[in-house]
């Protein structure tokens, strides 16, 4: 999923001063699962907003919504009787499904709620970790399905390196070596020679190198 | 005169861009920038001029700086992190290199690299604003330098920015808020379209040094004016080329007099790109 954090409220507060009606969209999706941004969310997010304005004696609206997927038109289309009534929406969607809303409501202010992070999971309640970059050829086939571009500090292709001490990353004691993770795996899957072949400098066209990236299935694509 | 000082005093500054080779082998880049020495005012190096991977500016510029030439070095936001940016301005101050022009740089798709991985940790004001911070005696950190660094540092203005001159004219404000001395625009063809440009600076001085690329084809002259949608080829232009009887010789005559053309018009200066042509500059910078 994609992994986002709630903005500080005051940050939210200085986007919106000066409008009567807020809307707060969250998204049924990634930041409903990773708690920042589901309807639970926007109902915190809207009382925090409604306290506010109160506290300050400004008379504003603060509206609540969620849809299902902010990064999908189809979604965004069916909300619009919702979002044009309000002067501004603040919304708690990733960062696509931000754009997303920007996009469809073109003449609309839309301000993020939360900053968007990383593709990752949750190792716990309440504990998300990063597990993808999303750089588009994907290595983990050899790597026992553990990512050095998205889970080593230097993106190390043939690793570890010499910063890497009894399992932790010289970053940060919290951070596991993500070679040493590599290496225990294959040594389970009892593939320790495939650590012996050397990786080819990687290809990054297919990461941002290229550009902005657009996927496009023909058999699909009008 | 120094190149900054001309500058500075509003005198006419030349300068001639020279692309260092991919390679060891300098003998004709330092060739030919000796060919010009005592014509130009200094040597523009290119950082990777559109990704292509070759010697770097810095060290460009130190090789023509051992044979006692002028040189303005390029930096690049496309290849270096904050980091690497600062060491390399402080190592190319140390080593006498003060004359600077920021560039943002091409992405790796348009170059001979195209796997890499771009930097673009810093963009082009953010750069020269880094540049303004080193001569103020701190880095980027806010960290006390060991000894100023001093520039004279330029970027460039895109004055073909024919449907976006109100974005181009934000952009050169916030470039001349971040300490940009000089200005240096895409090559030029047709000067009625660089004034036209310059209409619209209203009051602002600046020192705008308008780039002469030498043509070498009707081919090159049509190529240009179809894909490079900054940049003005008048039909005639290309029609003169076509019809000359010695192409070679009227190409150099349309540099010549765009040159003159310069001058004449009260230009801080001309960048010359001979890309491919360097044994004609001595001949274009002596007319």
């Amino acid at each position: 999923m994609i992994v986002a954090n709630g903005k500080p409220l005051e940050e939210i507060i200085a986007a919106v001063k000066d409008r009567q009606k807020i809307l707060v969209a969250g998204c049924n999706e990634c930041v409903t699962v990773c708690e920042v941004g589901g309807t639970k969310e926007v109902g915190i997010l809207a009382s925090a907003l409604r306290l506010h304005f109160l506290n300050q004696g400004i008379k504003a609206e603060v509206g609540e919504t969620t849809l299902q997927r902010q990064c999908d038109r189809e979604y965004l289309v069916q909300a619009r009787e919702t979002v044009e009534p309000y002067d501004i929406v603040v919304s708690i969607a990733c960062g696509v499904g931000c754009q997303f809303m920007a996009e469809e409501f073109s003449t609309q202010p839309v301000v993020p709620g939360v900053d968007t992070m990383f593709m990752g999971g949750a190792l716990e309640r309440g504990v998300w970790s990063e597990r993808c970059q999303g750089c588009g050829t994907c290595l983990l086939a050899k790597t026992g399905g553990i990512c050095p571009v998205s889970r080593c500090a230097k993106r190390v292709l043939n690793g570890p390196c010499g910063g890497s001490t009894k399992g932790k990353c010289e970053i940060s004691k919290d951070v596991d070596c993500a070679w040493q993770l590599i290496i225990d795996r294959l040594k389970a899957l009892g593939r320790l020679d495939d650590y012996e072949t050397l990786m080819p400098i990687k290809d990054w066209s297919t990461d941002r190198a290229g550009g902005p990236r657009k996927r496009i299935k023909e058999e699909v694509a009008s | 005169m120094s190149f900054a000082q001309k500058l500075a005093d509003g005198q006419f500054v030349t300068l001639a861009e020279l692309e260092p080779p991919k390679g060891v082998d300098v003998i004709a880049f330092v060739g030919h920038a000796q060919r010009v020495k005592g014509k130009v005012d200094a040597v523009v190096v290119p950082e990777m001029a559109n990704a292509v991977m070759k010697i770097s500016s810095l060290g460009g510029c130190m090789l023509l700086a051992n044979k006692g030439l002028e040189t303005v070095m390029q930096v690049c936001c496309r290849d270096r992190n904050r980091l690497a940016l600062q060491a390399d301005l402080l190592a190319a101050a140390a080593l006498g290199i003060t004359n600077l022009m920021a560039v943002e740089g091409d992405p790796p798709s348009y170059g001979d690299h195209h796997k890499a991985r771009p930097v673009y940790d810093l963009n082009n004001q953010e750069l020269m604003q880094a540049i303004a911070k080193l001569a103020s005696g701190k880095d980027m950190a806010g960290v006390e330098l060991e000894g100023t660094p001093h520039f004279t540092v330029g970027t460039t203005l895109n004055t073909g920015a024919l449907g976006a001159v109100q974005q181009e004219l934000a952009q050169l404000d916030q470039n001349l808020d971040a300490g940009a001395q000089y200005f240096i625009t895409p090559p030029v063809f047709d000067l009625d379209q660089l004034a036209a440009f310059t209409k619209h600076l209203g009051d602002r001085q600046i020192k705008l040094i308008p780039n002469v690329l030498l043509l070498k084809s009707v081919g090159m002259a049509r190529a240009i004016g179809r894909h490079l949608k900054h940049v003005h080829m008048p039909d005639e232009l290309i029609e003169r080329v076509k019809n000359a009887p010695d192409r070679v010789r009227e190409c150099v005559q349309i540099a010549v007099e765009l040159i003159e053309g310069i001058k004449a018009a009260g230009y801080s200066g001309v960048m010359i790109s001979p890309l491919g042509w360097e044994d004609r500059l001595p001949h274009i910078l002596g007319a």
